[in-house]
């Protein structure tokens, strides 16, 4: 076992695989996963506010900047998480593999981050586009996973941090290449099957190479050993820079679905802006939300209630009330955003009808007849805003069913799924 | 390990220790914070699931996706020694990036044949863009080889 994983340590080791570029693409491998941590925290706590939680509603779009990000480094850790397990991958090889407790929680820390990192990157992936093929919830998991890795992270960064410290800075080298003893050399170079016939055994050099496994080795080992330093750095180089341009590729040939100045490059996410009814796309249909009678019912009416006063308005007062008309982007949790243009009635001159004082905060069901976001609530600070509206209009036209109609909420700053289409009933909440 | 092997440039010995200790210590807040969230969220079943992709994954990792590069690595260091290493290293390069590429538009083709929540969702024709994509990578890294040598065999005239 120890000559194999030795002799798979020899058969790894490149250029490229040193502690100073593993320092350099965990650099940005780290920052990728912090960022997706603070934002999907900042998305989580939106649709999950702790009681204290107040949220900025200025600018407008901050929930699509900080999704779209979120989203955009999410793939680039794709390109970044690949380079990093490249650059280490000879560790995994390493004779004796435990050395004590404090190596096994190391090794354990490590298999914990790289499991939980590829299958958080994955599953946040394919959410994207709503294909969920695992047998668990993603919402619930892609949170928990989340505290998994920056946790696995930070230990990992912890246990390393002599090297990271040491190859942090260029001017400090690339680290050793891989070394091994002399015992070590011996065994990676002992016949790899022992039956050389006796009198060839005392040939200086001779080896077995017979079999598929010493064939390979042998043509392994005639691959030049040894490079100038050169051509070492021409390969670190070129990793990097391959590093950058696959980094490079899978952001500016996604990001245009979060990020309009990108949106000419969009060729493989798994949404365009400026498609769908009214130019705006959609996330769950009319058809899928089963509100296409509803909806449509010619006594469809907004009830407004706070404790025992009531209000009532159909589409047509609504409409008559003072109109305002703000531009707002519909950005979802998935990380596609659109911005667009809505007039309707502002919330805040809506709930002064029903005597609802300063700070009132709402709880707003829809037509739909079931889904986790059917009922919610909007804090104080979104029924306070000046550009949250009862939409009525987009883009110059009656909201289509898809959009919400008859009515639907925009607020500044909110994840998609919290600003509710097809109203039903506003209720203020003490 | 020596105390000053264990401090690097700038950090003395106590420093490091201190950091490590912070960093392993919140690390393991995290886990727990992270699985007791998970215990509160998911029942045993899906919980054992979870380990069992995580598991799958790195075996994805280690065991399968690992040894082909390795093997495309042997293959290449063969190459090198007849191609110019740098036209080695370019060609390697518009692989990797179009295996990228590969890895995040083959999902999308497939979930494509399965009823997709609407129009707006997946709209595009994935796998004729992969198509194309892979053609345009090659002329690019076709392209970039010749500048590539036509530079350095302008250079070596030179010198």
């Amino acid at each position: 076992m120890r000559r194999l994983l030795l002799t798979l340590q020899h058969a790894v080791a490149a250029p490229t695989r040193n502690p100073r570029l593993a320092v350099v693409i965990g650099r940005l491998l780290g920052l990728a996963f912090l960022v997706c941590f603070g934002t999907g925290l900042y998305s989580h706590f939106l649709q999950e506010p702790l009681p204290w939680m107040h949220f900025p509603t200025f600018p407008g779009n901050l929930y699509q900047f900080t999704q779209g990000i979120h989203i955009t480094a999410g793939i680039a850790c794709f390109p970044l998480i690949l380079a990093k397990l490249y650059t280490v991958f000879p560790n995994l090889f390493e004779t004796p593999p435990i050395t004590g407790i404090g190596s096994l929680l190391a090794r354990a820390s490590i298999a914990v981050f790289v499991g939980a990192s590829l299958v958080e990157i994955t599953i946040g992936l394919l959410n994207t586009y709503q294909f969920y093929p695992w047998p668990f919830g993603f919402r619930e998991v892609h949170f928990a996973l989340s505290f998994v890795i920056i946790g696995s992270l930070a230990i990992h960064i912890g246990v390393k941090l002599p090297i990271i410290a040491k190859y942090w800075r260029k001017r400090d080298g690339y680290g050793p290449a891989l070394a091994f003893d002399d015992e070590e050399r011996a065994e990676i170079n002992a016949p790899l099957v022992d039956v050389l016939p006796a009198p060839l055994q005392k040939v200086p050099g001779a080896r077995q190479v017979s079999g598929l496994t010493g064939r390979l080795f042998r043509w392994i080992d005639a691959a030049p050993a040894e490079q100038p330093g050169t051509a070492t750095s021409t390969s670190r180089r070129g990793f990097l820079v391959t590093v950058g341009v696959g980094v490079a590729a899978v952001v500016v040939l996604t990001a245009g679905q979060s990020f309009a100045l990108l949106r000419p490059f969009n060729l493989f996410a798994p949404r365009v802006k400026g498609i769908g009814p009214q130019a705006v796309p959609v996330n769950r249909t009319a058809v899928a939300a089963q509100v296409t009678e509803t909806a449509m019912a010619p006594d469809w009416a907004l009830t407004l209630g706070n404790g025992s006063r009531t209000l009532s308005f159909s589409r047509a007062e609504l409409l008559a009330m003072p109109q305002t008309t703000v531009d707002l982007p519909i950005a979802c949790v998935e990380g596609w955003s659109q911005m667009a243009t809505w007039t309707g009635v502002r919330l805040n001159e809506l709930v002064r009808r029903v005597d609802a004082g300063q700070g009132a905060a709402l709880r707003i069901t829809s037509l739909e007849k079931e889904g986790g976001y059917r009922v919610t609530q909007m804090g104080s600070e979104y029924v306070g805003d000046d550009n949250t509206l009862v939409a009525l209009t987009l883009n110059g036209e009656t909201l289509d069913i898809d959009h919400g109609y008859p009515a639907r909420m925009i607020a500044p700053g909110r994840p998609g799924v919290l600003q509710t289409k097809w109203l039903s009933k506003l209720e203020v909440l003490s | 390990m020596s105390g000053r092997e264990l401090s690097g440039p700038g950090m003395s010995a106590r420093t490091m220790r201190l950091t490590r200790t912070i960093l392993i210590g919140v690390g393991v807040l995290g886990l727990v914070l992270g699985a007791v969230v998970l215990v509160s969220k998911q029942d045993l079943p899906a919980i054992l699931r979870v380990a069992a992709w995580m598991l799958g994954a790195i075996i994805l990792h280690d065991a399968i996706l690992s040894p082909i590069v390795f093997l495309i690595g042997v293959v290449a260091r063969h190459a090198g020694r007849r191609v110019s290493k740098v036209v080695l290293m370019i060609i390697q390069g518009g692989i990797v990036t179009g295996c990228l590429l590969m890895l995040l538009v083959v999902p999308e083709i497939y979930a494509k044949t399965l009823p997709i929540a609407n129009d707006t969702v997946l709209p595009f024709d994935y796998a004729a863009r992969l198509g194309f994509m892979w053609l345009g990578l090659a002329v690019l890294t076709a392209g970039v080889c010749v500048v590539y040598l036509r530079v350095a065999g302008r250079r070596n005239v030179v010198r």
